[in-house]
C-alpha cells in the first residue's frame, strides 16, 4: 500500500497568519477570541475573527516565491470573497513549503480536494442585502462565487492542477473528510500529490443566530471574550465561532523522497462513521467507532497514541461525548494520553476545523509539546491528562484528532511522526 | 451626459476591474478583452457602469459591440433616453 506523507503546510487564523506566526501563537497560549462589536453585523459577543487579514501581507510573509505566482496569486483574489482569499494564501503557503513551486511533477498526477460546504454565506447574505431591490445590477461574478467549487478552480488554475479535484463536506468534520478523501486518491494511485485545503465558511448573520437559538454558541453568561471558549470546563457554554482556513498537501511518500523532501509526518489512518443521525446531538459510540477505525487502519492500539487533537469545541452535550468515547476506548490508560482542544485558542473553525487542528497536531509533534486548553479551571473528568495553561513539553509520536459534525458525521485520522 | 463623461464612469469601472491598468491610459478604441478583462470582469464592468448611471438595459443589446466606444456609444444612448 502506497503510504501518505505530509509535505507542506499553510494556514491563515485569528492566532496567526503563516505556519511560524502560527506555531508560535500555540506555543504561548495565545488566544485570538476577541469582543466583537455589533457593527459586524453578527448576532454574538465573542469570537476569533479575521479582522486584520490581508491578502498582500498574508502572502508577503511567505517569502521567496516566485514573482509570477505572487502576482497571480493577488490578482485571483482581489475580487473574491474572503474564503477564496483565505484559502489561496494557504495553498500558496503549503505549495511553497512542499517545494512544488518548481517541481517537476506530472500536473495531471496533482489533486486538490477542497473541505467543506456553504462557504460564501456572508457574501451571498451582504449581496442579498444590497440588491435586494436592484437585483439587475447584482455583479455577474456572484454566478461563480457563490459555488463552493469556485475554490476548485481558483486554486487549480493558480497551482496549474490538472489531475482529479472535487470538494467534500461533512459539516464541522469536513476538515478531516477532505484528509480522509486526499490521503485515499493517493492511497489508491488516483495522483502523486493532493492539496487539501480545509476552507473557511464565513458565517451570515443567518446562521449566527440559529447557532444562537439551537444553543450551540458560547457566551451565554460569560461575556469576557477572554473566558468565553472553555473546552472541557465544568462551567462551559457552547462554542466560540472562529474564522480561518488551512492546506495540507499530502504526497506519496516514494515520491516525497525522490524529490527530496523530508514530511512533516506520516498520515497512517483514518475513521469516518455515522450515526445515523439527522440532528446536532453527539453520540459517543459513533465518535469511539471513528477513533477504533482510524486506529485499526494504521495497525495500531490505543496504547500507541501519546496524544489526542480533541474535537473539543466547548459545548455541553459534545465534550461531555468525547470524554465518555475517548474512555471507552482507553480505559484505565485515559490518563497516560495528553488532550487538548485547539479550538480555546483559534475558536471553532468549523468547515476548517479538521485541517487546521491536522496543522496544529503536527507542530506539537514536530516541536515536542502540548498546547494550554484555555479556561479549564474545573475539569468535566479529572481523570484525563489535559494539557494545561501553559504548554508543556511531550513527546508526542503518534496522535489521534478527532473532527465531528452535525447530522452525525464522526471521523478521525491517526498521525505519525517518522 | 455627454459621451465623455460616460466614457469616464466606463474608465473608473475598467480600473475598478481591471488593477493592473491603473496609472494607464484607456484608448476608447481598445476591446475589454485587450486590456486583459476575462469573460467574468466584462460581465462585471458592463453591470456597474449600468448601475453607476442607473439604467437598465437588456444583456441582448450588448451582442454586437467589439470595443469600449461601442459600449460609450450604447451607454450614452441609452443614459440620455
Amino acid at each position: 500500500m502506497r503510504q501518505v506523507v505530509v509535505t507542506g503546510l499553510g494556514v491563515v487564523t485569528a492566532i496567526g497568519q503563516g505556519i511560524d506566526e502560527f506555531g508560535a501563537a500555540l506555543k504561548a497560549g495565545r488566544s485570538g477570541i476577541k469582543s466583537v462589536s455589533t457593527a459586524m453585523g453578527l448576532p454574538l459577543n465573542s469570537a476569533a475573527l479575521l479582522t486584520d487579514f490581508d491578502v498582500d501581507t498574508s502572502l508577503s510573509k511567505i517569502g521567496d516565491m516566485p514573482d509570477a505566482l505572487y502576482q497571480r496569486a493577488r490578482a485571483f483574489t482581489r475580487r473574491a470573497p474572503l474564503p477564496v482569499q483565505s484559502s489561496v494564501v494557504t495553498a500558496v503557503e503549503a505549495w511553497h513549503q512542499a517545494q512544488l513551486t518548481d517541481a517537476a511533477v506530472e500536473a495531471s498526477r496533482i489533486s486538490l480536494v477542497v473541505a467543506g460546504q456553504n462557504l460564501n454565506q456572508r457574501y451571498g447574505y451582504d449581496l442579498q442585502q444590497k440588491y435586494h431591490d436592484t437585483l439587475e445590477y447584482l455583479p455577474p461574478r456572484y454566478g461563480v462565487h457563490f459555488l463552493d467549487t469556485d475554490q476548485v478552480g481558483v486554486v487549480s488554475e493558480l497551482l496549474g492542477i490538472r489531475g482529479e479535484g472535487l470538494t467534500v463536506g461533512g459539516a464541522s468534520a469536513s476538515g478531516n473528510v477532505g484528509l480522509i478523501q486526499g490521503s485515499r486518491l493517493i492511497q489508491w494511485g488516483v495522483a502523486d500529490v493532493c492539496v487539501v485545503i480545509g476552507a473557511m465558511m464565513d458565517l451570515s448573520p443567518l446562521e449566527v443566530q440559529a447557532f444562537q437559538s439551537l444553543g450551540a454558541l458560547g457566551g451565554k453568561t460569560i461575556r469576557e471574550a477572554e473566558k468565553a471558549c472553555r473546552p472541557f470546563d465544568q462551567a462551559r457554554e457552547g462554542f466560540i465561532y472562529g474564522q480561518g482556513s488551512g492546506c495540507l498537501i499530502l504526497e506519496n511518500e516514494t515520491l516525497a523522497k525522490q524529490r527530496g523532501i523530508r514530511p512533516w509526518a506520516k498520515l497512517v489512518g483514518s475513521g469516518l462513521a455515522l450515526d445515523g443521525n439527522r440532528l446536532t446531538d453527539p453520540n459517543a459510540t459513533g465518535e469511539a467507532r471513528a477513533m477504533k477505525q482510524a486506529l485499526h487502519a494504521a495497525e495500531m492500539s490505543v496504547a500507541d497514541v501519546e496524544y489526542i487533537n480533541t474535537h473539543g469545541t466547548a459545548s455541553l452535550l459534545g465534550d461531555e461525548a468525547e470524554i465518555a468515547a475517548i474512555r471507552e476506548l482507553f480505559g484505565d490508560t485515559v490518563s497516560q494520553v495528553w488532550l487538548n482542544s485547539t479550538k480555546s485558542l483559534t475558536g471553532h473553525c468549523l468547515s476548517a476545523a479538521g485541517v487546521v487542528e491536522a496543522i496544529a497536531t503536527l507542530i506539537q509533534m514536530k516541536e515536542g509539546f502540548v498546547h494550554p486548553n484555555l479556561n479549564l479551571d474545573q475539569p468535566l473528568d479529572k481523570r484525563c491528562r489535559f494539557a494545561g495553561r501553559e504548554s508543556q513539553p511531550a513527546a508526542i509520536t503518534i496522535a489521534l484528532s478527532n473532527s465531528f459534525g452535525f447530522g452525525g458525521i464522526n471521523s478521525s485520522i491517526v498521525l505519525r511522526n517518522g | 451626459m455627454t459621451q465623455d463623461e460616460v466614457f469616464n464612469v466606463v474608465k473608473k469601472n475598467i480600473r475598478d476591474v481591471l488593477a493592473h491598468l491603473n496609472g494607464h491610459e484607456i484608448p476608447i478604441e481598445a476591446s475589454l478583452k485587450d486590456l486583459g478583462a476575462n469573460s467574468l470582469d466584462r460581465a462585471d464592468i458592463t453591470i456597474q457602469c449600468m448601475e453607476d448611471l442607473q439604467i437598465k438595459i437588456p444583456l441582448v443589446e450588448f451582442g454586437g459591440i467589439n470595443n469600449i466606444e461601442g459600449l460609450v456609444k450604447l451607454l450614452t444612448r441609452k443614459v440620455n433616453e
